[in-house]
């Protein structure tokens, strides 16, 4: 290839008139096209909702604010012991639902906050429930007994439950919490391992009693 | 002498071969003084969409390829990279800089494709607009000579000249050749004459076939932004919702979120891996069959289908493929408590040794008062060969499994997520010295009544992937208009028919001449001569209908050239 | 189903029969070299020179804007070449201007120019038809005998696609009188089916799964067809550079023109132009070959591309072939520049089937070597 290629200077000549026309044209398709692209790449940012906000300090864990919380599925099933449970029962009181497996390293960091901060709820009126997710009986008994875990938890072997729940919100792994008021909507979520700031924080929200008041009761 | 190449009209070849960034005709005017801007880029977009500089991109964008086909890809085999990363601990990060681990996706290879695309576009588009144009100029005049022209006819007809181009117009025009015909007789009263043209869909075969390529990259362009890949996991008599938190892996395109999922569930019921078991190819897989039942929404109705290779499954708009399949031995262990801490199936892995031979592990987090590992080897058909169990066929004929025990802490109460697949033994005690082998229903007691596991069983896991691609057939639509279009540009021609009457004693003597492009083969001398004849025979008819005498002076044709 | 293997055997038997017949064939036509009658090739076909206005040459069938063809013979070897010289037409002849008393001799046709070429041409020509005949039921008895399309692993690709290479060529060599053409494509086809042979045999046998689907028919088949004829390309491609060096020499006045076997050879434009007809040919072919894999990916693996190594060579091969047919419409880069790029074409082509299928990891690692 010659070196006269990147040398050659451009032509002096007066420009046709036909093909001035014509890269007009051109240019503004190219810049309508290059904006197109740009646009549908960028895509649109999620989020951005007022209606979801932060819980303070938290980067996983959400709020949705009154009349803009999601209806929980309803759903039953078997419980670790064998006995046949269904979620429509806990209508009226707070529940915290909690997907978890005894596989998954953070659902074994948050397991002893959640046991406690059940036991400190639970003469306020709230409940916990466990969802067992992709595990088998024996492992996820042994994991209950390992962390004090008292309240029941129904499997979900093949992610059912799931499933019907990450139509409403965005479940993307596990361990996820979901706070559920009570009118069976969902009020607040933790995505990924739940702290005891969080988890508290949510529940304050929910029940109108901070964790102090839920001891002292 | 008239040239052939009549100069006021398109030149025959103008909408090809001469473009390499200089324009055949226009005035030049140099001017003293400075180039502006716009100079510089209309001298930059000459050059881009000049055939040379196409060939510059093409050529870069093979030799762009050739890394991402030697070196180990981020997207289709990360532990190559990986392992990459160990052997070359120098040269992985300089790769990793400059994109070859990532060679498709990086910015510098886009950046050739999309010159080449630029460069293709403001080729195609002046071209398109130059088609329709010359769609709508008129070809050439006629030739004086029309024996001077590559193939040639010359016969006697009994008619007038202007009667006798009329006959061949009717001819031509009835053969899609598009006509011209002079506005006022020819001045050397040399008779009529008449230029007829064909094959424009040549040009237009080779303009879809490059916007069709075009349109190939904007289909995988749809297929990144909107498609997906998810894999999963699934041993025999277990199921899965179609839910992101249920999926090994998932690789959603940019606009994709996790609510775009189908919501299938899916149940593999049985799976069978049939081999050949004598003959050379002994051990070779002959079939793989997994049936699975399957809904496509929860509480939908429940179907059964089977899922081969080359055969998926389709669901909801998506696909699940069968990729592969393995092992799951079953074990039952037992803690220091006499509780029972794990009664399941643990999916293990085969390596590439083609008998498989696998691996795996089980991590007994549950068990009291110290957890529980084990490290193990699965062996479908086990044979000792020189103090060594090895696998001689693939199916599962003599199960053995060989295990290593461990107890302490698997290190899974805190820190980030751990595979199923391995274990680490950092803050374990390793309890058997040697590995100990189990046949199916047999236990191994761990020392100092740690615990007992039973080795009761194994079943089959298939591995599958599920994929949405909105690109797919928009791609494959493409592709074959992109074949259509080069098949167009190979086979079809663009050609000139001129055809002359003078006047004479009979009549007139006609004569035909023929003009294709480049690259003529015997196609054209064939449809040359055979209408020739065509012309010829329906200039007689006519000179009979007109009521000539039936026996005019029938001089052969004489053709020039085949 | 069982692998027949006494038909298998019998295919291998017609393989080294037909090996041992293309060699006997190459002989023949390097004896046609030696001891074979004086002509330069092309011009067997009988057209009659016509007489032209050296300003006809310009804007004649060839279009190829290359130095204008020395004299009226070469004329008419352009047009062998260019135009069916073998079939009789009609009322077609050679003749010249519109003189009323010349009258065309008949072409001749294509057995008969066979005849009037030598002694060894007919025995070069007779031995390569045999050798098609056995090469082509060794295919087909492989098929039988594992009862599927025979192009399931590079053995039985390699040996398809030669058969394919020798009948595309054949068929060549008799329409455009290119027998001195004859050592080089059959030669080179013998090489191969040897180090087939040789190197890569593998015994008749089933299919893994994944390559059981009818699809194996269509791509493979695809890709197997073109391979054949970008192997007679790039063949033709080799003696085209040999002829232009040759041509360059002599121009430097560095050789005697009219020696040794270039003499016999077609010109560079005939060389030229046969081999950008063959690669019009060949890359439609191998355009779908690609396409027809790519709907085959996505049934099999998910994906109708996923940069898979085969798939990139694959893909590399398509744009150097695609970089020659722009080549040859860019001032500068025809002629020599364009062949070369159509053999690093071709040299991809290669390299994809016989090392990255082989000794690249990679979805596409089914070559059953070993």
């Amino acid at each position: 290839m010659s070196r006269a290629l990147l040398l050659r200077a451009p032509a002096l000549r007066a420009p046709a008139l036909r093909a001035g026309r014509r890269t007009v044209v051109l240019a503004a398709a190219v810049s309508a096209g290059v904006l197109l692209i740009v646009g549908l790449a960028a895509g649109w940012a999620s989020g951005g909702h007022s209606n979801v906000t932060y819980v303070d300090g938290s980067d996983s864990a959400v709020l949705y604010a009154a009349g803009h919380r999601p209806l929980a599925p309803d759903f039953s099933g078997t419980t670790l012991t064998g006995s046949r449970l269904s979620f429509s029962s806990y209508r009226g009181n707070v529940v915290v639902l909690n997907f978890w497996g005894s596989w998954c390293v953070p659902c074994r960091e948050e397991a002893s906050t959640l046991a406690s901060v059940a036991a400190l709820y639970r003469s306020s009126g709230v409940a916990f429930l466990g969802v067992d997710v992709r595990d088998t009986t024996a492992s996820a008994l042994a994991f209950t007994r390992s962390f004090g875990i008292s309240y029941p938890s129904v499997t979900d072997p093949s992610s059912a439950i799931t499933l019907d729940f990450t139509s409403v919100v965005p479940i993307a792994g596990t361990p996820t919490t979901l706070v559920i008021d009570r009118t069976g909507h969902i009020a607040g979520a933790v995505f990924g391992s739940a702290t005891y700031p969080e988890l508290t924080a949510i529940l304050a929200k929910v029940t109108g009693k901070a964790a102090a008041e839920a001891v002292s009761r | 002498m008239t040239d052939v190449r009549a100069p006021e009209t398109d030149p025959f070849d103008s909408a090809g071969t001469e473009r390499d960034g200089r324009r055949p005709e226009g005035p030049v005017s140099p001017a003293a003084g400075t180039l502006g801007l716009t100079d510089w880029l209309k001298w930059a977009w000459r050059q881009l969409t000049s055939m040379r500089i196409a060939l510059v991109l093409l050529f870069l964008l093979a030799l762009g390829s050739v890394p991402g086909s030697m070196l180990p890809q981020q997207g289709s085999d990360p532990a190559g990279v990986a392992q990459y990363y160990t052997s070359h601990p120098a040269l992985a990060p300089l790769l990793n800089h400059l994109g070859l681990f990532d060679v498709f996706g990086a910015p510098w290879f886009a950046a050739i494709y999309l010159l080449l695309f630029a460069s293709l576009v403001g080729c195609v588009v002046p071209r398109t607009f130059r088609l329709a144009g010359s769609a709508r100029t008129l070809p050439p005049r006629a030739p004086r000579n029309l024996a001077r022209l590559p193939v040639s006819a010359e016969y006697a007809a009994a008619l007038a000249p202007a009667g006798a181009v009329e006959v061949a117009a009717r001819v031509l025009s009835g053969h899609g050749f598009r006509l011209r015909r002079p506005a006022e007789p020819d001045d050397a009263g040399t008779g009529s004459w008449l230029s007829a043209e064909k094959g424009y869909l040549r040009e237009a075969g080779n303009l879809v076939f490059h916007l069709a390529l075009l349109g190939v990259l904007v289909s995988v362009a749809l297929g990144g932004l909107f498609g997906y890949k998810a894999d999963r996991l699934l041993v025999q008599g277990t199921s899965f919702a179609d839910t992101q938190s249920a999926l090994d892996e998932f690789y959603p395109g940019r606009l994709v979120t996790a609510a775009d999922l189908p919501p299938f569930t899916i149940t593999l019921n049985s799976f069978d891996a049939s081999y050949i078991s004598s003959g050379p190819q002994r051990g070779q897989p002959s079939s793989f069959d997994a049936q699975v039942s399957y809904t496509a929404s929860p509480g939908g109705p429940v179907r059964t289908d089977r899922i081969e290779v080359n055969r998926p499954l389709s669901v909801d708009g998506a696909k699940v493929y069968l990729i592969g399949h393995g092992y799951a031995p079953e074990f039952k262990v037992t803690d220091a408590r006499g509780q029972v801490v794990y009664d399941g199936a643990q999916p293990f892995i085969s390596g590439t040794t083609g008998n498989f031979l696998s691996e795996g592990v089980l991590k007994v987090s549950g068990a009291e008062p110290e957890q529980l590992g084990f490290s193990g080897v699965f062996v479908p058909t086990a044979v000792d060969i020189d103090g060594t169990l090895e696998s001689v066929f693939p199916a599962a004929d003599n199960p053995v499994v060989s295990l290593i025990a461990y107890a302490g802490n698997l290190g899974m109460n805190t820190g980030p997520s751990q595979s199923v697949y391995q274990m680490n033994t950092a803050g374990m005690k390793r309890l058997t010295p040697d590995p100990q082998l189990l046949l199916v229903g047999q236990s191994l007691k761990l020392p100092d009544g740690q615990g007992t596991i039973t080795f009761t069983g194994y079943r089959q896991w298939v591995s599958l992937t599920i994929t949405h691609d909105p690109g797919q057939l928009p791609a494959l639509v493409c592709g074959m208009a992109a074949l259509g279009g080069l098949l167009l540009s190979f086979l079809v021609r663009r050609r000139r028919v001129f055809v002359r009457a003078r006047a004479s004693q009979q009549g007139s003597t006609v004569q035909v001449g023929g003009l294709t492009r480049t690259d003529a083969s015997g196609a054209f001398s064939e449809e040359f001569a055979s209408l020739a004849a065509e012309l010829r025979s329906a200039h007689q008819r006519a000179a009979q209908d007109q009521g000539a005498p039936p026996h005019v002076q029938a001089a052969p044709i004489r053709q020039e050239g085949e | 189903m069982a692998v027949n293997l006494a038909l298998g055997h019998a295919s291998n038997d017609f393989l080294i029969a037909a090996l041992v017949i293309y060699s006997l064939a190459v002989v023949a036509f390097a004896g046609d070299f030696a001891f074979g009658r004086p002509r330069r090739a092309g011009a067997a076909g009988g057209v009659q020179a016509r007489q032209r206005a050296a300003a006809l040459a310009t804007i004649g069938a060839s279009g190829v804007a290359t130095a204008a063809p020395a004299g009226g013979q070469d004329a008419g070897v352009q047009d062998a070449i260019d135009q069916d010289a073998g079939q009789p037409e009609g009322a077609a002849g050679a003749g010249d201007g519109g003189r009323a008393d010349s009258m065309p001799e008949p072409a001749v046709p294509a057995f008969r120019a066979i005849r009037l070429a030598g002694p060894w041409v007919r025995a070069g020509v007779a031995l390569s038809s045999a050798g098609v005949t056995a090469h082509l039921v060794a295919v087909i008895l492989r098929g039988f005998a594992v009862h599927r399309a025979p192009w399931g692993n590079m053995y039985e690709f390699v040996t398809a696609l030669t058969c394919v290479a020798a009948m595309f060529f054949l068929f060549v060599m008799i329409r455009y009188r290119a027998w001195a053409l004859g050592v080089f494509v059959v030669g080179a086809v013998v090489v191969a089916l040897g180090l087939a042979e040789t190197l890569i045999y593998t015994a008749a046998g089933n299919l893994v799964p994944a390559l059981q689907s009818y699809w194996l028919s269509i791509h493979v088949t695809a890709m197997t067809l073109a391979t054949g004829i970008f192997f007679v390309a790039a063949v033709l491609g080799a003696v085209y550079l040999i002829v232009d060096s040759y041509d360059r020499r002599v121009a430097a006045g560095r050789a005697e023109p009219g020696h040794g076997i270039v003499r016999r050879l077609p010109t560079t434009e005939q060389l030229d132009r046969l081999t950008y007809r063959t690669i019009v040919f060949g890359f439609p072919v191998w355009t779908f070959g690609v396409i027809a894999g790519a709907i085959w990916a996505d049934q099999a693996w998910g994906r109708y591309w996923g940069w898979d190594p085969v798939e990139t060579w694959a893909f590399i091969t398509w744009v150097l072939y695609a970089a020659f047919l722009h080549a040859r419409a860019t001032a500068g880069w025809r002629g020599r520049r364009a062949h070369y790029i159509q053999l690093l074409g071709f040299a991809s082509l290669m390299f994809n089937i016989l090392v990255v299928q082989v000794f690249v990891t990679g979805l596409h690692s089914y070559a059953g070597v070993g």
